[in-house]
């Protein structure tokens, strides 16, 4: 299980260097719908890094870390719109908020663990939608609510067209994003990510070797939901409308599933896993196109559904895969 | 506060009666869970899907609605042992993540797959219990009868009646017949079971086929009380019967049941009715859901083997 984390392998560096090239090359290229959906694909590499830190490296499996993506997003929109706090103040206030529901969701982690946890988290992302319309003066209700306030480039930045501003939102969330690999690089290799790592391994043997079981899983997940919660602060960055449909339970699952795709405790894992994401859901979306094939082009068609490609994917990957994309080339398949 | 008493018996005949609906599908979660120890998470959407062949049978084809039931909880049980047999079978049952992920990409897949085919629009589906029957007698009107100053719904009755007979028949098969021992054995010890020469594969299959006959007599009975079929219409019951799985012991069959039926009455009489108490007006699912994810929670924390979570099998 140990691997030697300093040394990166010749495939890494070819990756790492592919996809800074992606990023640098995609503003030239699209248009500004385009990028905000490659913004938003970015985005979400941070609620799948929230659902590893968690579950990778903390042993606490989470099915409901889209309930963290909602309440940072709709508390993101109420501290700038209706408190009328700068961005920045509200973005990182809006990822506190969703790390001290994080805290308090960490609670029952504490004593319920494995499978029954599952069970608890995937209830809190079922009751999250019903309950988020309870509230219609923060998330808007039903039909959800625009934000007034806009994310715009500032008097300095070159340009003040909507693909300028598309530009500075997309480089907003990219600078955002590799912030956070890379924090949250140093807090797993750190003290604390060791102690992390001892409790998801024994939790016995961590206690008897000094590691505050409480604190640490507590943190753990308020860390893991801060993450998440970021992620929904930047959604309200890109697209300034919050709404409950946004956050049903099949987007904790596939945010879950996008962490174990992409490999459990490894960083760039829950990169591969939301670019393992996006490239099936596009591959659908292409073969969606053949259609006239009877009943095989029926089943074409089915593939623009994004959760039938990743819930399919899912099935294939957990068979071929079973340690997640990052673990190909550490161990083979299912039989050993 | 106003105590409305005179409204209370309606309150707990509706929640007996949903309450048995939670039960059929937290039977289906036990079922699974008591012989791997994994929570199989589509149980909901293979419900659905029966329903939904219910719907094609009868609403589409016009096959008679109790044959159609049938027909659909057979499929259903074919449909169960095709899953274990190809998706569950091939991984360690002590490694519990590969099979959660399999489970949890099958929700997505029958999910979607139902949207695509029947979109996601409530259909109706007709209600096995709507009217008496023409034989009974009339007391009262053709859709209930009066008791204690309320009105008991044919379709409680109906609901109640079914699950005893399907419980009872559950108890015959895993008391009375081979395959039924085998499963009791495996549940039991898995690795002595195989020692003695159970096919445990085949047994586990037989489990999945029972847990999703019995999912879908849920999904049918549960029907009605949504206004028909619809992709999405297990997400909340799946909370429920989680509830009451959870309530009554995740290894316990019985204690399913039992468990479903107390979130059912907890949900109708103390959310339900205490809220109109309280507060003189409805105030449906929100606090429902809300309770019901409060009983996982601290059963979970305080009992996590619940009520009647015992290593043994129950009869039921």
């Amino acid at each position: 299980m140990v691997v030697p984390e300093h040394r990166v392998s010749r495939l890494s560096a070819f990756g790492i260097a592919a996809l800074g090239a992606a990023l640098i090359v995609i503003p030239f290229l699209s248009s500004t719908t385009g990028l905000r959906q490659t913004s938003q694909i970015i985005v979400s590499v941070l609620a799948v890094l929230g659902v590893n830190i968690a579950t990778g490296y903390g042993g606490m499996i989470s099915l409901g870390h889209g309930v963290f993506v909602g309440v940072g997003a709709f508390a993101t929109g109420y501290y700038v719109s209706d408190l009328s706090l700068p961005w920045l103040v509200a973005i990182v206030l809006g990822a506190a908020t969703a790390g001290v529901f994080g805290a308090l969701a960490g609670l029952p982690a504490l004593r319920i663990r494995g499978i029954h946890l599952a069970l608890v988290t995937l209830g809190l992302a079922i009751v999250f939608r019903p309950l988020s319309k309870r509230f219609p003066s923060i998330t808007g209700g039903v039909s959800g609510r625009s934000i007034e306030a806009r994310f715009d480039a500032p008097g300095w930045w070159p340009g003040d067209s909507r693909m300028a501003s598309s530009v500075y939102r997309y480089l907003f969330c990219v600078l955002i994003v590799l912030l956070a690999l890379w924090a949250t690089w140093n807090v797993v290799n750190s003290r604390f990510g060791r102690s992390m790592r001892a409790l998801r391994d024994n939790p016995t043997a961590a206690a008897v070797y000094g590691v505050d079981l409480i604190s640490a899983r507590v943190t753990t997940f308020a860390l893991s939901a801060a993450l998440a919660g970021l992620c929904g602060a930047l959604q309200v960055v890109l697209v300034p409308f919050v709404s409950q449909d946004k956050f049903p339970a099949q987007e904790s699952l596939i945010i879950y599933a996008s962490a174990v795709v992409g490999g459990l405790g490894t960083i760039w894992g829950s990169v591969l896993g939301v670019l393992a994401r996006t490239v099936v859901g596009k591959l659908g979306e292409v073969a969606a196109e053949f259609d006239g094939l009877g009943p095989v082009g029926e089943f074409f068609s089915l593939l623009d559904d994004s959760a039938f490609v990743f819930g399919f994917g899912l099935i294939l990957l957990t068979f071929l895969f079973p340690r997640g994309l990052a673990g190909i080339r550490r161990r083979g398949g299912i039989t050993q | 506060m106003n105590w409305n008493f005179d409204v209370l018996p309606d309150f707990i005949f509706n929640g007996l009666s949903l309450g048995a609906i939670y039960g059929t599908v937290a039977l289906a979660l036990v079922l699974i869970f008591k012989a791997t120890t994994l929570i199989n998470f589509a149980t909901g959407e293979l419900a659905m899907l029966g329903a939904f062949l219910v719907y094609v049978l009868h609403m589409e084809q016009g096959i008679w609605l109790w044959l159609s039931m049938l027909l659909a909880m057979l499929l259903s049980a074919g449909l169960g042992v095709l899953i274990e047999r190809s998706l569950t079978r091939p991984f360690d049952p002590e490694d519990h993540l590969p099979v959660v992920l399999i489970t949890l990409g099958l929700f997505l897949i029958i999910n979607a797959v139902a949207g695509d085919i029947w979109n996601y629009q409530v259909r109706i589906l007709s209600n096995p219990f709507g009217k008496f029957p023409d034989w009974v007698p009339s007391v009262g009107g053709d859709r209930f009868v009066e008791v204690l100053g309320s009105r008991l719904k044919y379709q409680s009755i109906g609901i109640w009646v079914t699950l005893a007979l399907a419980l009872f028949i559950l108890g015959l098969i895993l008391n009375k017949t081979k395959a039924g021992l085998a499963f009791r054995a495996v549940s039991s010890n898995v690795e002595s079971a195989r020692l003695v020469g159970v096919h445990t594969g085949r047994t586990l299959g037989f489990g999945w086929a029972i847990a999703s006959a019995f999912g879908t007599l849920g999904a049918v009975l549960v029907a009605p009380q949504l206004g028909g079929v619809n992709p999405n219409m297990m997400a909340t019951i799946l909370i429920y019967a989680l509830a009451g799985a959870a309530l009554g012991g995740l290894d316990s069959l019985g204690g399913a049941v039992l468990g479903g039926i107390l979130v059912g009455l907890i949900q109708a009489v103390l959310v339900t009715w205490g809220g109109v108490v309280v507060f003189g007006q409805l105030y449906m699912s929100i606090l429902q859901l809300a309770a019901a994810f409060l009983i996982i929670l601290i059963v979970l924390l305080f009992r996590p083997a619940g009520l009647f979570g015992t290593r043994r099998v129950e009869r039921v």
